[in-house]
């Protein structure tokens, strides 16, 4: 505590005061004067040895603390012209400078250079603050940062013309978002990608247009990637984040082969459920669904029935295990395939998945249910993958096992999908902050004993 | 040399004054400042409502969890840049991770939609009050002794940086 020491310091100043007493007594007239004057010299000598001692440094660096002094001088004459100059050029300029406009929380202005403030004269605020931002129209609103990759992959896998080993560039992913007010933002994914044929297409991936109320209720509207599951929103279209080279099989995209309607064009509610330590969150989402008919499969302007996909999710991050992510998902839509009955697809989805820095371990299990009208017959496709992985300084060696198996009979699935399974071992490296090398080997398994080998090779980066 | 006994006296006693009103105010000042120095203060604009943050409260602030203060402004948490030993004590003691993983972190959070932003980092203290002053959901942290009348010291834990066992200093462990 601070007060004993004080009590402490004043003790031991009456303890010396003591002593020089005991002193005064015992020691000749002589001497004590002798001492008298020396403390006396002592104590005026203190301050000017002070003074000088901070003196020194001073003087030594008198000359060139004038030269920087000339060039303030200078530079603040200069400084002046060049004001002159612009207030000529631009008449509005230089109240401009002086005078900082109001500005958004969202994007609040760049704040100038100056001297350091004192503590005493409190500042006064640059403007007045309300709930309506003008627009700087100076300044773009957007933020870009950018996602991509470059791979060498080969397999084993006979009678596909696209398994012969080659280089490849991944997506080139642009994401761009926008502060558009303090309660709209704008989000999206641009996706530059090379097809089976080597022709570049460019994809908006995803487009987002939020309303945030509060952090219990936000709206948004375009197009988004369905919440079934975990993964599909927790790496969207960039491998950098993701710890191995690709997605699992059970959410590959729409157009490599995927089975889920992981696209989707709509609303979106999502927000937190006030549920304290437990971590509850919600998402609740109203789109068009798959198409089966059309070569696109997701339905960016026109539907094929007006039955509408809804889907809704909910999980708990519990604030005593960060990182740990536990939810449940389903999805209901109508597919009308051409020439065959409308189907009803019901997706129910499950995951338990930890995110520590360190350690990750994903594991997540999925039911996908299609239910011809007309007909008693359901068919069930379930699908799960397990993966972890531990990180090592720079290194994050992992290992994924995944599983999916689609009915021969399967209406929609068949013969495409049928049955995949096995392991895949892989080696990430993080050569720099933004920079990661992996490498991954998956042994998958077919139905009919059939199994073939995949070595990829990834070079994953943002910028 | 003969020296008058009176002088002796009134030099005894002047120099008795001198070490007694000195060591005395050192002490004093010691005890006003010592527990401040090395505590971060955690600032706000003074129009903010906010008092009292818990420290569960303060970390979901900074992680980008919590977006919107009870008034229902945005928050918009300020970093000092990387360098600063003040933001070297935030990322031990409030994000509980390393330079490296607080940007992945934050592009990992923006990239999903999840955090609306990353915090705005800012290269001084004096920088940091300016954007508290001006910015109504704006939060920060400044050493104690930094701290003026411009903006609002939050208490973390009902607790105020001059006061004991509060949380954040400059060379304190993660809480638990």
């Amino acid at each position: 505590m601070c007060i004993p020491k004080s009590k402490v310091r004043v003790e031991m100043n009456c303890s010396a005061v003591g002593e020089l007493g005991k002193l005064r007594t015992g020691v000749r007239g002589r001497t004590l004067a002798g001492l008298a004057v020396f403390l006396f010299l002592a104590v005026i000598a203190t301050p000017l040895l002070r003074a000088q001692q901070t003196d020194a440094p001073s003087n030594a660096k008198k000359e060139p603390e004038e030269a920087l002094l000339k060039r303030v001088v200078q530079l603040e004459a200069r400084l002046k012209e060049v004001e002159a100059a612009l207030a000529k050029a631009q008449p509005g300029a230089a109240v401009a400078a002086t005078a900082p406009a109001p500005h958004s929380a969202a994007d609040p202005p760049p704040v100038a250079a100056s001297a350091p403030q004192e503590a005493a004269p409190a500042p006064q605020p640059q403007a007045e603050q309300t709930g309506q931002e003008p627009m700087d129209l100076n300044r773009t609103l957007l933020h870009i940062r950018g996602y991509s990759d470059v791979d060498l992959r080969g397999s084993t896998l006979k009678g596909d013309p696209t398994s012969t080993t080659a280089f490849g560039l991944g997506q080139v992913n642009l994401f761009v978002t926008s502060d558009v007010s303090d309660k709209f933002k704008f989000l999206s994914e641009v996706v530059f990608e090379a097809g089976s044929d080597n022709v570049f297409g460019v994809d908006i991936e995803r487009m987002l247009l939020t309303y945030s109320f509060n952090d219990y209720l936000n709206v948004s509207v375009g197009r988004y990637h369905t919440a079934i599951g975990y993964y599909n929103t927790a790496y969207h279209h960039s491998t950098w984040f993701q710890t191995a080279t690709g997605r699992p099989f059970l959410f590959a995209f729409e157009d490599q082969g995927g089975i889920l309607p992981i696209h989707n064009l709509g609303a979106s509610i999502t927000g937190k459920v006030p549920s304290g330590s437990l971590g509850l969150h919600y998402v609740a989402e109203l789109g068009n669904g798959r198409a089966y008919r059309a070569s696109e499969p997701v339905q960016n302007a026109v539907d094929e029935n007006t039955h509408k996909a809804l889907n809704f999710a909910v999980f708990a991050r519990p604030e005593r295990i960060r990182g740990l992510q536990v939810g449940f998902s389903a999805y209901r839509d109508l597919l009308t395939p051409a020439a065959v009955p409308a189907i009803d697809e019901t997706i129910f989805a499950a995951h338990a998945v930890y995110t520590g820095l360190d350690f990750e371990w994903l594991n997540e299990a999925l039911l996908i249910r299609h239910s011809p009208q007309g007909t008693p017959q359901v068919f069930n496709t379930p699908g799960f993958y397990s993966q972890i992985s531990r990180r090592y300084r720079s290194y994050r060696p992992y290992f994924r096992y995944q599983y999916l198996n689609a009915p021969a009979s399967e209406p929609i699935f068949s013969p495409s999908v049928g049955l995949r399974h096995g392991p895949s071992f892989g080696l990430r490296y993080d050569m720099s902050e933004f920079v990661a090398v992996k490498m991954q080997y998956d042994y998958t398994m077919l139905r009919g004993d059939r199994a073939f080998h995949t070595l990829a090779l990834q070079t994953g980066f943002t910028f | 040399m003969t020296t008058s006994p009176r002088l002796v006296v009134f030099c005894f006693f002047f120099v008795t004054v001198i070490l007694f009103s000195a060591g005395l105010s050192a002490g004093l000042d010691a005890q006003s400042r010592a527990p401040a120095d090395d505590s971060l203060a955690i600032v706000v604009n003074r129009g903010n409502p906010v008092e009292n943050l818990s420290f569960s409260e303060l970390r979901k602030i900074f992680l980008g969890e919590q977006t919107h203060w009870s008034n229902g402004r945005r928050i918009t948490v300020v970093m000092l840049e990387p360098g600063n030993a003040e933001r070297q004590a935030v990322l031990v003691q409030i994000y509980k991770m390393g330079e490296k993983d607080f940007i992945n972190y934050f592009l990992h959070g923006m990239f999903t939609g999840e955090i609306h932003a990353a915090p705005r980092p800012l290269p001084s203290s004096e920088e940091v009050l300016k954007f508290v002053l001006n910015v109504p959901g704006a939060i920060g942290y400044v050493k104690a002794p930094n701290v003026n009348d411009s903006v609002k010291v939050v208490r973390v834990e009902s607790r105020l940086p001059s006061e004991k066992d509060y949380l954040l200093r400059l060379h304190g462990k993660p809480p638990k």
